[in-house]
């Protein structure tokens, strides 16, 4: 009796043995893997602190990696004085990119309930083409959307108006302009969401609301937006983001407006290395200042860009799984 | 009674009507946009692309058909900005696209499956995962890379892993051929690129992860299939749309990226040379769609032999 129980009980720490050892051995594996291409995704950004937070005239010395001599925000500074000044331009940006997005679900949520719900005339056809003004990159028709804006016209009745035809590249409604139509950055592709999602849409809301003597508009508003938040906040965060980080549109349509991702890109473009140094040495008095203190002057101001953006993402990431989720896209 | 049902039936084709109308209503901005956006340009570009394409007296512009002359020259005789002939910057960007999309779609896959599964800490690795949506950027991307070039810029100032004992490793350590060491190599070094555009897949794939029915996989555990098993029956036969989508979000994305659109504008406005520039516009565009078809004949035929197998 004793020989067997112990037995049993042997053969019972055998089983848990192999169990816990492949449990730990799953689990290491699982975990070096999270971490590893955590670390991978995260390393740009862990490599920046170091360099922009090191004194300037230690930049590029091979003694110093990973730990700086001596720290100083002299990079921030610079970033500050050169791009960002009183962070006017940053609120700008910000307010540019809301607005822009707002523009951009209002549109897309009509256009998208339009295709998903209403079996109007060329329906099929129409959700083709969005698809292909989707495909479509908005690059190859630069030329003469450029050339058309610079002359503007729509069947020669705004110069039959105004005696001549209008010049829209740098005009700051130009960008709310095409986002109203329907053509900003990737907005096919919020339709294509838009569309989805209201096409999963239970069917008996909206008619509820019908009987009850509501007309296709309030039905709309009343009934049909107020549920596709899921997608509204999907379509608000992608649009948010990325006319914030827009370049194409800023800087091809309206590059003397305050857009921060455009002054970037002009201030720190590689033709201006040599100006940015001079600046940077008469503003601080580091004479040993080289290319590398553009870097991590670039880098600071990539930081500082960054900051808003991070800050929303932190707040939303949550809620950004189970919008995308709802949001219908999926399906 | 039989007016009355004819009226309520004349009402409600007429309501229905009306429906469509309101529809079309919605649609109009968007509409508009087609037209004065894209068929405008489109066909103006395509225009262009066949003239020569001059500034006259008064400001206007002069147009004189010259064939497929601006085609030729643009493959003959005109270089990019990198002196480099068309011939060779357009396979390149294929090449290019061609070899990364996959990659990139798969390790966002990958990624999803990771952040999927229910571990200790799985928010904070969420909050990683995704953070490419932000810091894919373009104006980031370039912004943080390095640009000073210099002897002191090696692997320890460099945004780049070392990948020499990578490649040590494989030619000495397995019988992989060099081609193949060389193509995971590139790969590893070009790592960061990858990753920065794998934020929007990761969250596509995710949230298709989380509709699959879990009932599901209950079943296939009861059944006593292996999560291998699992994988390739249930999680990778019901993403197949939203690999389809993702797929060509990526393809779309990786075009956008490429260089030639720079080299578009660097034609149009730094060598005013309008019609070579939509002649190049006009070769991107088909690149672009033929690539396409060729992603989804791919795509269909790899679906279909997957059917074939069951």
């Amino acid at each position: 009796m004793a020989t067997s129980d112990v037995k049993a009980v042997k053969r019972i720490d055998g089983y848990v043995l192999k169990d816990k050892l492949h449990k730990f051995v799953f689990g290491y594996l699982f975990y070096s893997l999270v971490i590893g291409l955590g670390f991978a995704i995260i390393y740009p950004l862990i490599k920046l602190l170091p360099i922009v937070f090191n004194n300037l005239e230690d930049l590029g010395n091979p003694d110093v990696i990973w730990v700086p001599i001596k720290y100083s925000t002299l990079s921030f500074q610079a970033a500050i004085r050169l791009v960002f000044g009183n962070f006017v331009p940053m609120l700008q940006s910000i307010g540019y990119s809301v607005i822009i997005a707002v523009i951009q679900i209002f549109v897309c949520a009509i256009a998208g309930y339009a295709l998903g719900r209403v079996e109007f005339w060329g329906r099929n056809l129409l959700t083709f083409l969005v698809i292909i003004s989707f495909v479509v990159p908005p690059q190859s028709l630069l030329i003469s959307q450029y050339l058309s804006f610079k002359h503007f016209d729509v069947l020669g009745i705004i110069s039959a108006f105004h005696g001549s035809t209008i010049d829209l590249i740098n005009q700051p409604y130009t960008l709310y302009l095409i986002a109203f139509f329907g053509f900003g950055v990737k907005q096919s592709m919020f339709i294509f969401v838009f569309r989805q999602f209201f096409k999963g849409l239970p069917k008996e809301l909206e008619e509820a609301a019908y009987i009850d003597g509501c007309g296709f508009y309030r039905t709309y508003f009343r009934v049909a937006l107020p549920n596709a938040v899921p997608a509204i906040m999907t379509v608000a965060i992608l649009a948010f983001v990325w006319n914030y980080g827009d370049t194409y549109y800023t800087g091809y349509f309206h590059p003397d407006g305050p857009y921060l991702s455009n002054k970037l890109m002009t201030t720190f473009s590689e033709a201006n290395v040599q100006n940015i140094l001079y600046a940077i040495k008469t503003w601080y008095a580091v004479p040993g200042a080289t290319t590398f203190s553009f870097d991590a002057v670039k880098q600071a101001a990539a930081i500082i860009y960054l900051l808003p953006l991070l800050i929303i993402y932190f707040v939303v990431q949550k809620r950004i799984v189970e919008n995308f989720e709802q949001s219908g896209i999926v399906g | 009674m039989e007016g009355t049902a004819v009226k309520n039936k004349k009402l409600h084709i007429s309501h229905q009507n009306m429906r469509k109308v309101h529809g079309l209503v919605f649609m109009l901005p968007w509409l508009i946009g087609f037209i004065l956006f894209f068929i405008k340009p489109l066909v103006n570009t395509i225009k262009y692309s066949f003239h020569e394409v001059g500034v006259a007296d008064n400001g206007g512009m002069t147009l004189k058909y010259v064939g497929l002359n601006n085609f030729t020259n643009l493959f003959r005789a005109e270089v990019s900005s990198q002196s480099q002939t068309f011939a060779r910057v357009f396979t390149d960007e294929n090449i290019d696209i061609f070899m990364n999309t996959p990659v990139i779609v798969i390790f966002s896959l990958f990624c999803a499956i990771l952040v999927n599964v229910k571990f200790k800490g799985r928010g904070l690795a969420r909050v990683i995962f995704f953070l490419p949506i932000v810091l894919g950027l373009k104006v980031v991307v370039d912004l943080i890379m390095i640009t000073s070039g210099g002897d002191v810029a090696d692997a320890a100032v460099s945004n780049q892993f070392d990948t020499s004992l990578l490649i040590n490793f494989l030619l000495n350590y397995t019988f992989l051929p060099v081609n193949v060491t060389l193509f995971i190599s590139d790969l590893a070094s070009n790592i960061f690129m990858l990753i920065s555009q794998t934020g929007v897949q990761t969250l596509i794939f995710l949230a298709g992860l989380q509709s699959i029915n879990q009932s599901l996989y209950e079943v296939a555990r009861i059944e006593g299939a292996n999560s291998y098993e699992v994988f390739w029956k249930i999680t990778l036969p019901l993403l197949s749309n939203i690999s389809l989508f993702a797929l060509i979000y990526t393809f779309v994305d990786m075009f956008l990226q490429s260089s030639i659109s720079t080299e578009i504008y660097y034609f149009a406005f730094n060598k005013n040379n309008i019609g070579v520039g939509s002649a190049l516009s006009v070769v991107y565009l088909f690149n672009v769609l033929i690539d396409l078809v060729l992603l989804l004949f791919i795509t269909n035929k790899v679906v279909k032999l997957n059917h074939g197998d069951k």
